[in-house]
């Protein structure tokens, strides 16, 4: 395997830039999917039936927490990919390890979120509204989910075998995953959240 | 330390913080909805712009004609997706 | 559910015999890989192969079994209205033949041929060794064979999707077609789409970083070029899909609303979102065809391709504007005027780009020396029945002339007239083209034109009586008509032009038997002297392709190279560096049959435990290390010996 010592360890070898740039095509189909997602949901917003509406369940504290987190998260795996391309494994491995957590902590607020909907009577089986809703928000969670046991099979490798070219390529790849659902997340607070509560 | 917290990423989490904060402002403040949806557009592009350019480093390799190529398609097929359809299926024109 | 509803093939004596042929067949290719002891090969040499062109045979070999199964669907719609008032079949079967035609035909048929010539020659015209992602490959290869299997099993066991390729709601809902066929459709497509979704990633990524040195984008040939566009158009295009399939079982299977008609859902957006990814799905099937034509007119008019940079910016043109033209599918849906002249304009805009590709065909034929070879013939055959279908669809395009045609025979006859010419005698000329390639023989031509023959006049008398039927006002998708309504003979006609169309494919199958027994070996590996760099090596290719990389430093390049005796090769030979064989990608498409048919039937435990299982070789591979192998100078010698000797 040929190794380009001028490019930081994840371009280093022709499969690694390969790798990369297969991954950036991938996220373009990402954004296409979640293009069709919001469609759906722009499309169904007023579908509310006999459910209840944007305005009368949508709670901004818990938005803003997960948002908080999410956008913490995005900051701290950037740390990571920084320390990383510094040779220092323990900081990436702490900046990544404090990236899952959040990402989990994530998570734990939006079930907490889907629970009271769902108390309150809304459930995707509700209304028109209600089905794209919890689809869009659903298919972001499901990628945080992947995300996270993507995340830590990666950290075990880094953890054995340090970095080399394999395990920096994919934790690269990887912070771009995380960057990714970052800027989707950006969108649903932007276009369903805060256009929901205007 | 210091090291480990390079400008460009500081710099990055604070804008993304207080664009989402400029954000806020249509949920405070009472305004036209046209003048609500373009303060979400410009503030939810812009940290779009944030994560690719200074998170991702979207310019840092030798394919970043591809990659902005490829984000610019996504775009494209994204936009006009959500207007046609909205065009088909609820504005009444 | 009862065990009626499960075995569906206990109902009807067609489908009884069918179920039978399918024991029987799998059956005796059980017994016949047993007592041949080939289990061992199928496994090492293809079940787990990770190259391309193996890769490629198998797409091919699906691709046939499945135009066989579509074909046989079509014959019977034909039978069955070709007489009014006929019982051939019921209801219920026609509708599921109906729609299991197209979705075979479209997805399982032309998709694969043209996936499968793509990973035979695209590798080798641009003078890599192999894809991208060669391990990807091969589960984007097991992920759509998951996703045919599961389709084809609807047939016997369960039922069969019966609301039409298109599944509109609410006529696919849970209300109106109770039995599982729609959740196959949901998860069959959706298991191969995913396949595809990859297969598009890997081909962009071959094609922008692997070309040989020297070969910009402008010195691709064109048969690349229009896989690079179709692939751009797949990656954006499938996403669509995948979401409303998602959204078609949650609604089928999870109680949602979207396609409802109460509680704020809304049928029209199924029909909204599945145009959004059928109408670039046109273009998949139609680009990559347009390219096999511009490489065999060029190679058999002895002329390079007239007005490269034309095509080149007319399929640019074309992808984008396949974004922005599906609702002509639906004009009569009810949406407003202005929302139907948009998308009238843009889809007469894109017959544009498509007449300037048929100018630069004709030009590229105009005083060249010209061989009627199969391929050629086929080619030729193209330009002007699929200008009969462009203009059809120019008519059908005008939003208000098409409250007429809509949902006619008429609209039947135009598709026809587009995909077959279009894309299955572009897939069959490039089979044809490409054969030796692969199997280091050709085709037999007199076999192969009195194919072409019986296939060009039995389309057109099988589909140019749909044209008149439309007009007359026959609609599409009846099982049967009265004898007053005086559909009788036309449809009679056309049922013998199906007919002629089988004969002219058993032709065809009859060639490749014969070809493999008494066709003299292709010693030369370029038969045609042709222009692109896939014939610049032996045939069969070597697993590695290319001994030595060539340099491109023109379009046509091999081809000025024989033209100045001048070496096409340069160097010498290094160690090459190849991807290790793997079975993962398989038992992932197994596991991922095994997910989709326990999902179609709602059996959750099974089907928690089978998606464990595909969690399974993800995890088996991010943790798996395997830096592939090196094939040595000396055993490259060797190789390269044996073939040349092949050659004296």
């Amino acid at each position: 395997m040929k190794i380009d010592n001028s490019l930081p360890l994840e371009y280093s070898t022709e499969e690694n830039r390969l790798k990369i740039l297969g991954f950036w095509i991938f996220l373009g189909a990402e954004i296409a999917l979640f293009s069709t997602l919001f469609t759906v949901y722009f499309v169904l917003v007023n579908g509310v039936g006999n459910g209840p509406s944007p305005k009368d369940i949508y709670e901004l504290k818990m938005v803003l927490i997960q948002t908080f987190l999410l956008l913490t998260s995005s900051f701290t795996i950037g740390l990571g990919i920084h320390a990383m391309r510094l040779g220092l494994k323990k900081a990436m491995m702490t900046f990544f390890i404090i990236t899952l957590v959040l990402g989990l902590g994530f998570l734990v607020f939006e079930i907490e979120e889907f629970i009271t909907y769902v108390h309150e009577g809304a459930t995707i089986q509700t209304s028109g509204f209600l089905s794209s809703l919890f689809t869009l928000l659903g298919t972001h969670g499901l990628h945080v989910t992947f995300g996270l046991f993507w995340g830590t099979a990666i950290l075990m490798q880094v953890k054995k075998q340090g970095f080399t070219p394999e395990t920096t390529n994919k934790s690269f790849i990887f912070s771009l995953y995380w960057h990714f659902l970052d800027v989707v997340w950006i969108f649903i607070f932007s276009f369903v959240y805060l256009k929901g509560l205007m | 330390m210091k090291q480990l917290f390079p400008v460009s990423h500081v710099m990055g989490f604070v804008f993304s913080l207080v664009l989402s904060l400029v954000a806020l402002t249509v949920v405070f403040y009472d305004m036209s909805y046209a003048m609500g949806m373009t303060i979400l557009l410009i503030t939810a592009f812009a940290q779009a712009s944030v994560q690719l350019l200074m998170f991702m480093h979207m310019g840092e390799s030798k394919d970043k004609v591809t990659l902005y190529t490829n984000i610019a398609y996504a775009l494209f097929v994204g936009v006009f997706t959500i207007l046609g359809s909205l065009l088909l299926l609820v504005w009444d024109i | 559910m009862k065990w009626d509803e499960f075995f569906v093939f206990t109902h009807d004596p067609m489908l009884f015999a069918a179920m039978i042929s399918i024991v029987l067949g799998g059956l005796a290719i059980f017994v016949g890989l047993t007592y041949f002891k080939k289990w061992g090969y199928l496994w090492t040499e293809w079940l787990t192969t990770v190259d391309h062109k193996r890769i490629g045979v198998m797409y091919i070999l699906v691709a046939l079994v499945m135009l066989f199964r579509g074909g046989v669907d079509a014959l019977l719609m034909r039978a069955q209205s070709a007489v009014p008032e006929n019982g051939l079949l019921n209801a219920q079967h026609y509708n599921e033949i109906f729609t299991t035609h197209g979705l075979l035909m479209i997805l399982f048929m032309a998709m694969p041929f043209i996936i499968g010539l793509m990973n035979v020659i695209i590798p080798l015209q641009i003078g890599a060794r192999d894809v991208a992602f060669p391990r990807l490959n091969a589960v984007s290869f097991w992920l759509f064979a998951a996703g045919a299997a599961l389709l084809n099993i609807s047939f016997v066991i369960g039922g069969s999707p019966d609301a039409g390729w298109t599944a509109y709601f609410p006529l696919a809902s849970l209300e109106y077609s109770p039995t599982v066929g729609n959740n196959y459709y949901s998860l069959a497509l959706q298991i191969s789409g995913i396949g595809t979704l990859m297969t598009g990633i890997n081909f962009i990524v071959t094609i922008l970083k692997m070309r040989a040195p020297g070969m910009t984008l402008m010195k691709m040939p064109m048969f690349t070029w229009s896989v690079l566009i179709t692939n751009v158009i797949i990656v954006f295009a499938f996403p669509v899909l995948t979401v409303a399939l998602a959204l078609m079982m949650l609604d089928r299977q999870f109680g949602t609303q979207f396609f409802t008609m109460s509680n704020g859902g809304m049928d029209m957006l199924w029909a909204n979102l599945f145009w959004v990814w059928a109408h670039p799905e046109v273009y998949i099937v139609i680009l990559p065809a347009f390219g096999i034509y511009s490489e065999i007119i060029s190679t058999f008019a002895r002329k390079n391709l007239y007005g490269y940079k034309s095509m080149v910016v007319s399929m640019v043109a074309i992808s984008l504007l396949s974004f922005l033209v599906w609702a002509h599918h639906f004009y009569t849906m009810g949406q407003g005027v202005m929302a139907n002249s948009i998308f009238s304009i843009a889809t007469m805009a894109i017959a544009v780009p498509t007449g300037v590709k048929m100018f630069n065909w004709l030009f590229t034929l105009h005083k060249g020396k010209i061989t009627f070879t199969t391929p050629m013939l086929y080619s030729l055959a193209f330009i002007p029945i699929f200008t009969i279908g462009g203009v059809t669809g120019v008519m059908l395009g005008m939003a208000s002339a098409d409250y007429q045609y809509h949902n006619t025979m008429f609209l039947v006859a135009h598709f026809h007239y587009v995909l077959i010419p279009g894309t299955v005698f572009a897939v069959i000329a490039g089979f044809h083209y490409w054969y030796p390639k692969v199997f280091g023989y050709q085709l037999n031509e007199r076999l192969g034109k009195l194919g072409f023959w019986l296939i060009t006049i039995s389309f057109n008398v099988a589909f140019m009586p749909l044209f008149i039927l439309g007009l007359n006002g026959m609609t599409r998708r009846m099982y049967t008509y009265s004898e007053e309504t005086g559909f009788g003979p036309l449809n009679m006609l056309s049922f013998v032009g199906a007919l002629g169309l089988a004969l002219g494919f058993i032709v065809l199958v009859y060639n490749i038997y014969w070809s493999a027994r008494y066709s003299p070996r292709d010693t030369s590996g370029d038969p045609y002297d042709a222009r692109s760099p896939e014939w610049s090596t032996h045939s069969p290719v070597p697993v590695y392709n290319f001994a030595i990389v060539p340099t491109i430093n023109s379009l046509d390049a091999f081809w000025y190279a024989k033209k100045n005796k001048a070496p096409f090769f340069e160097g010498k030979y290094e160690p090459i560096h190849m991807p290790s064989n793997s079975g993962q990608p398989f038992l992932m498409g197994v596991a991922f049959c095994f997910w989709g048919f326990f999902m179609v039937f709602s059996w959750w435990i099974p089907a928690i435990i089978s998606a464990l299982g595909i969690f399974a070789t993800m995890i088996y591979r991010t943790f798996e290390r395997d830096h592939g192998y090196y094939i040595s100078v000396e055993e490259i010698e060797r190789t390269e010996n044996a073939l040349r000797g092949d050659k004296q």
